[in-house]
């Protein structure tokens, strides 16, 4: 077990040092004046980066860091909360349509998923404005967060930092920042919502067709005792293996989300700044966005073998 | 009477094909107490009939049959559901490769637990304290193990599946399968695929059970020679269709249908040591597969007194209990020959 | 009984052609085939379909409804824009534009990435290490930040934006493809084949490709679905319309502001995206249900 830890720690770190020489080749393309060859120049940008010292925006003079971060906990909040709402639904569908597999029910979810997954995202996010018009729902179209509330920075995390106002506002900036929300996380969780659906129904029909699961029913078990004590502990290793698979493809998403609804992501600051020039922020995007997916891959790859008896078997195996 | 009694059971199934009659006319008796060996090549259709009897069968199988009854129940009459209730308790099975039907995310002690729905009566007496009901499910999975011979019942049972050997997760599932007391324990292809030291184990084990606690065992295999000697019945079956029955000394010493004779006679000439590196005895050609079967007798094209007639299906003939289907039984061979005949 | 008949055996020429009849048989898969046929005669005939060239203006006639609504014009089947261009031709050339991308996308990233993805898997030891980290953290990278850099590389034009999308869905493509390849690898009777001395290379032309279609399918599928969102959600964000033509995301940006004055504006860009995504995923689930089947 620990042998395969320090593994997953060792292809972080070689991925990682690929990443910086990517974000470098990028640096150097965009800088134009070379004073030094390039591997002294690679030494001096990542001492400067380990430093912290990330360079400054020439739009409005800040930390770039600083901005990235702040950004990328904006779409963080985003998809946790597309997260949530999508795998509440899909889960429960997935395992329906895998269960009644080919049937009339197991069709109509295939179909909403398909159709989830058909529907681009920024044109959703741009008709959400009028759909929740029509169910005469009054929340936020745009915006991170109510700009009649001073949210002090704390952690980066709007939803976290609004908790910290509570005795100017109550927890009314709170409530702001959580339907400002709600929209795009719809938008977003359309996605996961199929994707999670797809992945559910295919490992429960693999689970389903299996001998032990035969072999439960025969022990007079109902289908809803077989579920919850031998299908579900079976196939959440590999629906969260593929989730964590379609994490960068999910990023992209969050970022169109986030630049039609205007909610001071990651996908606004980098649109943001090529758009006034500022092209110092795409080194600083592929390292800010590409390390945190690699360490959420990584981090979900130990948990699953920490808790799966079954992804263990493949450590017998390498 | 007996325990389980099958006449004319046929499957259909709809492939991509169209429909095949997989199992034809297959007809099986099993008296209580009794070990009933069902031998066959693989792919003639022994499992399609094991999980038919259990009804695990999928819905595109059309099932008929003259008569199916478990003691006094009609199984004919029973939907899929209701079949697999009594199935728990009148009817065990183990099947092959008996590690693909533990869940390999569960410990040993939870999954054999789970099999242990109905603790008997005496039982629930003999352990009335609370605080002793987990102990006393240990101490019964422990009896369990012990009498299919797990001697570190401790480890296994806090060992997951991958961890154990073919041959334990057979013995661990004899124990699930035994453990509430079946009238009637189907094994099919106990063995298949483990070495010989442990199939023999598995054997003895099943004998031993049939021996000390009475309990009746359908045992199907491939293998005539390995399972012979432990039966009581033996049962032929050729491409879905049975061919011959009867007791064991009827089937050995006896045999009337041309296939047992040829299987006869590929043991006997193993058995008296064969002549170094000579030819074996077989039929010529192969089992035919499930999407060109013969009409009529499915042996025929094989069968080496084969006849015109043979393209009719034979009617199943009894002697005194002894039941052959085919057209042209050597009667001056038998020892029947002067009884008269009776369906 | 029907099982001895010698002609069923007849009516099963090839695998594929097997996959083909039991294709035939899905009506959903048979629509979507038809709707995306009409769309490749879209994609052709375009210039002949068009009734008004798309950048023709037409004072008199701004944000026209559709001709069936009132005040609309037959002349203007979908109605016009705010500059009186008319939406009809602009929808047509833009599905043009769209999907012709998509597709030229899909087909140059399958091509590179089959021939890559057997490269991948016949690399031994450190190269094919380094390859595998190389393409670990290009999957970091999200395909939109990607393609946002190669545009910033390449200059902003429709066809710098296409080679920066193919180039930021080639690493996925080949991962996915090197996976199937690998499960597909492990199994019994290609370590056979190895034994009798076939090198990999053949092994995957010859025989893992055939017998992997089902996941090509679906990866295919998935390249171009993430092809055709990424030329429309760049185009939506502006990159790649300072040429004349039009395209699907981009009219959908050009028309967002007034779409509340005619929602046909917006609607009809895309809801022909959206259809255009289904019908090919649709298709494909046939497809793959169909390989399915025939195993089986
Ligand atoms: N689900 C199925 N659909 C179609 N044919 C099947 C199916 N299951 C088994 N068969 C066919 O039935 C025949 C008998 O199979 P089986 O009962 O497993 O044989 P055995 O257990 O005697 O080895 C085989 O030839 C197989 O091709
Ligand atoms: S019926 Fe004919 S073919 Fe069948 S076993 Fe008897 S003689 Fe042989
Ligand atoms: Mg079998």
């Amino acid at each position: 077990m620990l042998n395969y830890i320090m593994r997953r720690l060792g292809l972080f770190i070689s991925t990682a040092f690929i990443l910086t020489l990517i974000a470098y080749a990028l640096h150097y393309w965009l800088n134009q004046s070379h004073s030094q060859p390039i591997i002294n120049g690679y030494i001096t940008y990542m001492i400067q980066i380990l430093k912290g010292n990330w360079g400054i925006s020439i739009i409005d003079h800040q930390p770039i860091l600083a901005k990235g971060l702040k950004s990328l906990a904006s779409t963080l909040e985003l998809s946790i909360f597309a997260f949530i709402g999508a795998l509440t639904l899909a889960i429960p569908l997935g395992i329906i349509a895998g269960i009644y597999r080919n049937g009339q029910i197991d069709y109509l979810i295939m179909s909403t998923a398909i159709i989830a997954l058909a529907l681009p995202v920024f044109w959703v996010a741009i008709m959400m404005p009028t759909v929740s018009n029509i169910f005469h729902l009054t929340l936020p179209i745009d915006g991170q967060i109510s700009p009649i509330y001073e949210v002090k920075n704390v952690t980066g995390f709007m939803l976290i930092d609004s908790l910290f106002t509570t005795g100017t506002y109550h927890f009314e900036a709170f409530y702001s920042r959580v339907r400002h929300l709600i929209l795009p996380s719809i938008v977003l969780s359309l996605f996961i919502f199929a994707e999670t659906i797809r992945l559910t129904r295919h490992s429960i029909s693999m689970v389903m067709k299996s001998n032990y699961i035969n072999a439960a029913y025969s022990k007079g078990l109902s289908t809803v005792q077989i579920l919850r004590s031998h299908v579900f502990k079976n196939i959440y290793p590999s629906i969260i293996h593929d989730l964590r698979s379609n994490l960068s493809t999910l990023f992209s998403f969050a970022m169109t989300v986030d630049i039609v609804f205007k909610s001071k992501g990651s996908g606004q600051w980098l649109l943001t700044s090529i758009h006034e020039g500022d092209y110092i922020v795409l080194p600083t995007a592929i390292l800010i966005i590409g390390g945190f997916i690699l360490l959420s891959s990584i981090l979900i790859d130990i948990l699953l073998m920490l808790t799966s008896p079954t992804k263990r078997i493949t450590l017998y195996v390498d | 009477m007996p325990l389980l009694d099958i006449r004319n059971l046929s499957i259909d199934i709809n492939t991509s094909q169209g429909k095949l009659r997989i199992v034809d006319k297959a007809s099986l008796a099993i008296n209580e107490g009794s070990i009933h060996a069902f031998i066959g090549e693989s792919g003639s259709g022994k499992s399609l009939i094991a999980k038919v009897i259990l009804g695990i069968h999928e819905d595109n199988w059309i099932v008929t049959a003259d008569r199916m009854y478990l003691g006094t129940t009609d199984l004919t009459l029973l939907s899929k559901s209701e079949r697999r209730k009594i199935m728990g308790n009148e009817i065990s099975m183990i099947f092959q490769h008996p590690k693909s039907y533990l869940d390999p995310t569960k410990k040993i002690y939870y999954q054999v637990k789970e099999a242990l729905t109905n603790t008997s009566i005496i039982e629930r007496l003999m352990h009335t304290k609370k605080y002793n009901k987990k102990s006393a499910t240990r101490q019964r999975i422990k009896e369990l193990f012990h009498r299919v011979g797990i001697q570190n019942d401790v480890t296994i049972m806090s060992s997951y599946p991958h961890e154990l050997s073919e041959g334990i997760c057979q013995k661990i599932m004899i124990a699930m399968a035994i453990g509430n007391n079946p009238r009637i324990l189907i094994a099919d292809e106990p063995t298949t695929a483990m070495d010989a030291e442990t199939q023999a184990q598995i054997f003895r084990l099943l004998y031993k059970l049939n021996q000390l606690h009475k309990m009746t065992i359908l045992l199907m295999s491939n293998n005539f020679a390995s399972i012979r000697d432990i039966s009581d019945h033996i049962t032929l079956i050729y491409s879905g269709q049975t061919v011959e029955s009867g007791t064991y000394k009827q089937i050995t010493k006896n045999p009337l249908h041309p296939y047992t004779q040829a299987m006869i006679k590929t043991i006997v000439a193993f058995d008296e040591g064969v002549e170094h590196k000579s030819l074996l005895y077989t039929l010529p050609g192969n089992l035919p597969s499930s999407s060109e079967i013969p009409i009529g007798c499915r042996l025929g094209p094989r069968c080496p007194i084969a006849q015109k007639k043979c393209v009719e299906d034979p009617e199943q003939v009894n002697y005194k209990g002894h039941l052959i289907r085919c057209h042209f039984i050597k009667l001056e061979q038998s020892k029947y020959a002067n009884t008269p005949k009776y369906k | 009984m029907s099982i001895n008949d010698e002609f069923d055996k007849k009516q099963i020429r090839t695998p594929l052609h097997y996959i083909f009849q039991i294709f035939k048989k899905k009506v959903a898969a048979i629509i979507a085939v038809w709707i995306i046929c009409t769309f490749l005669f879209i994609i052709i005939f375009a210039d002949f379909i068009v009734s008004h060239s798309p950048s023709e203006q037409n004072m008199n006639a701004l944000l026209l409804p559709p001709y069936w609504l009132k005040g609309g014009n037959t002349a203007y089947l979908l109605g016009t824009d705010e500059l009186g261009r008319d939406n009809f031709s602009r929808l047509i050339m833009g599905i043009q534009r769209t999907l012709a991308g998509a597709l030229i996308i899909t087909a140059v990233v399958s091509f590179f990435g089959l021939i890559l993805g057997a490269l991948a898997s016949s690399l031994k030891n450190f190269k094919a290490s380094i390859l595998h980290h190389l393409l670990d953290s290009l999957l970091t990278i999200p395909i939109l930040l990607t393609a946002l850099i190669f545009i910033v590389i390449f200059g902003s034009s429709f066809q710098n934006c296409l080679y920066a999308i193919a180039i930021s869905l080639l690493p996925q493509f080949i991962r996915s493809i090197f996976l199937s390849i690998e499960t597909e690898m492990a199994k019994p009777y290609i370590v056979a084949l190895k034994i009798d001395s076939m090198s990999d290379l053949q092994l995957v032309k010859n025989v893992i490709y055939p017998n992997i279609l089902e996941p090509l399918v679906t990866i295919i599928n998935r390249v171009f679905t993430m092809a055709i969102i990424e030329i429309t959600t760049l185009g939506f964000l502006g990159f790649g319309v300072q040429t004349k033509g039009t395209e699907l995301g981009a009219i959908i940006a050009n028309n967002f502001e007034f779409m509340y004055l005619s929602p046909i504006l917006v609607l009809a860009p895309g809801i022909t995206l959206f259809i255009i995504i289904f019908s090919f995923n649709v298709v494909a689930e046939g497809i793959r249900h169909a390989i399915i089947e025939a195993e089986q």
